[in-house]
């Protein structure tokens, strides 16, 4: 895994900013609770970068033989959680998001004339994350409690035949918010609900082109249920 | 013992495959015997020994000195484990069966688009390497300090060195014709590609990825080929093999390119010593330079159009990737 300095300190302060945030914040839920949530997403596309394939010159510039412009795309996602109430304003999720993204190059520009052309290979992207939740219910709508997320994890992209593994760090920061439908203080089952959340995540490492990191935008509902 | 002897030359182009001798045919290209194995030197240092007569511009001592730097440019490569070792300046002449391997120039006019070679003497069984000479013609003007009117020395002998340690021409280039005959180089992605960058040009000092790839398969390291992939395929001109035709793969993490060729009855290529990761595939007709300067036989196909294979392949770590088929069609 690569962790590069300015995704660190954007982390950090992203962190210290909703630390500060909640101190505000009234309390609403359980120590020692734990919640578990599944549901269904969209990890959104992003783009790689160019890079031409060139031949070197007699004077040392480039000749580009083609032109090559790489991203992903969109992709629905499968997600599930856990989380523990730390206090009654903070929690931790650990969070699996399983997703196949297309990897997409389109070739341009090729100087023997060949037709542009879009080549493609099917991912199989993991991520597995865990993340700070703070909520916010001071802005709370009636039952809807919303709250602010940051966190970092390890990216996983597999290439189509499985034959190679790529690594990498994928940091994130997000909202979203929560409905509970029911509600209990008593029993084993504490709580059913649905929760909504945006997210931007950095990806670094990886599948990339140069290594430049690359944000992708998520949103996710999934259905929780607190014990 | 060697079951027998043979002298082979190489100019800027002559025998390098042959598209009956099936091997699999790696990135770049290498040298092979008649039965398809590699020409390659086993000796943990290969001696070489130097002209002891310079030309205008390059003293015995300048032409010693440049060769040496070439040698060390070969050596450099991280992931091969060839060596040399300068034993001295000898009155011995290339291309003379004495069993010892002589850099020099010699004056040969009647060679007008030839301006370095390399022979061999190797065991026709084994594939090892015995003896290589080398010439630089000096019918044409020559430098070690980037003179703009004269060939650059240290990199037409990366070139040759090239030849002598038993890799073959790669066709990562592209060219024009000149008006008054040959061709000019628009752009070359490897030292091996046969035709100079030209006057002035010191370009050529550098190795780029496709020879990189070439020296390190041949001669690997000991984790080279544990790090490295392989994307293997075949061309197909509907439902018959493409021979010679030139495949590269441009590594879309890192931009790079590596070379290699369609060879065989089924049109097999595999290139090998690749940065594992996901590659574009290009197929193109062996256009760029005269045929000859890549095979020996007759048979090899241009008439088709420059194709990309539809999907990204993948060099996995360690292996090569699965077999695929690049359709092209004719021009």
């Amino acid at each position: 895994m690569r962790v590069s300095g300015p995704c660190f300190l954007l982390f950090t302060v992203v962190m210290l900013c909703l630390a500060s945030a909640a101190r505000a914040q009234s309390a609403a839920t359980v120590p020692g609770r734990i919640e578990v949530a599944v549901g269904l997403g969209v990890v959104g596309g992003a783009a790689l970068g160019s890079d031409d394939a060139n031949l070197r010159t007699a004077t040392g510039s480039d000749f580009r033989l083609f032109g090559a412009e790489s991203r992903f795309g969109a992709a629905p996602t499968l997600e599930a959680r856990a989380g523990l109430a730390l206090t009654r304003r903070y929690a931790m999720e650990v969070r699996f998001a399983l997703s196949h993204p297309e990897l997409l190059t389109s070739i341009s520009a090729d100087v023997e004339g060949a037709p542009d052309s879009e080549l493609t290979e099917r991912i199989d992207q993991y991520v597995v994350d865990a993340a700070l939740l703070v909520r916010l219910d001071r802005i709370r709508i009636g039952p809807v409690v919303p709250f602010a997320s940051a966190g970092a994890g390890y990216l996983r992209q597999l290439h189509e035949g499985l034959t190679l593994v790529e690594e990498g760090t994928a940091y994130h920061v997000g909202g979203g918010v929560k409905h509970r439908f029911v509600s209990r203080g008593r029993g084993f089952l504490k709580a059913v609900g649905l929760r909504g959340d945006v997210r931007v995540y950095l990806f670094a490492g990886g599948i990339a082109v140069r290594n430049r990191p690359r944000p992708h935008a998520a949103a996710a509902g999934s259905v929780f249920v607190a014990f | 013992m060697m079951a027998s002897l043979r002298r082979r030359w190489i100019r800027t182009g002559f025998v390098l495959l042959s598209l009956c001798a099936v091997q699999s045919a790696h990135a770049y290209s290498h040298f092979t015997t008649s039965e398809g194995t590699r020409l390659r030197w086993d000796a943990p240092r290969v001696r070489w020994f130097a002209t002891e007569r310079g030309v205008p511009g390059v003293s015995a001592t300048e032409f010693q000195a440049a060769l040496a730097r070439a040698f060390a440019t070969w050596e450099a490569v991280p992931t091969a484990t060839v060596a040399f070792e300068f034993v001295g300046f000898t009155s011995a002449e290339p291309f003379e069966d004495d069993g010892v391997s002589v850099f020099g120039f010699q004056n040969h006019p009647e060679m007008e688009r030839v301006i370095g070679a390399t022979t061999f003497v190797f065991d026709t069984i084994t594939g090892e390497l015995v003896e290589s000479d080398v010439f630089f013609n000096s019918a044409f003007t020559w430098s070690t300090t980037g003179d703009l009117e004269r060939f650059d020395l240290q990199s037409v002998a990366v070139h040759e060195i090239g030849h002598f340690v038993g890799l073959g021409h790669s066709a990562l280039g592209e060219t024009e014709l000149r008006p008054e005959g040959g061709r000019r180089v628009l752009g070359a992605a490897a030292v091996m590609f046969p035709i100079s960058l030209g006057r002035g040009s010191t370009k050529d000092r550098e190795l780029q990825p496709d020879d990189i790839a070439g020296i390190s398969d041949l001669y690997p390291d000991g984790e080279f080929r544990a790090n490295t992939g392989a994307v293997r395929g075949r061309v197909r001109r509907g439902n018959r093999a493409v021979p010679g035709a030139h495949v590269a793969a441009f590594n879309i993490r890192t931009g790079t390119l590596t070379g290699g060729f369609a060879v065989g009855e089924g049109g097999e290529f595999q290139i090998a010593g690749l940065s594992p990761g996901a590659y574009v595939i290009r197929v193109e007709p062996l256009d760029d330079a005269d045929v000859e300067s890549f095979f020996s036989s007759a048979g090899v196909d241009i008439d088709f159009q420059v194709t990309f294979h539809p999907r990204l392949v993948v060099a996995p770590a360690g292996g090569a990737g699965q077999s695929f088929d690049v359709a092209v069609r004719p021009k």
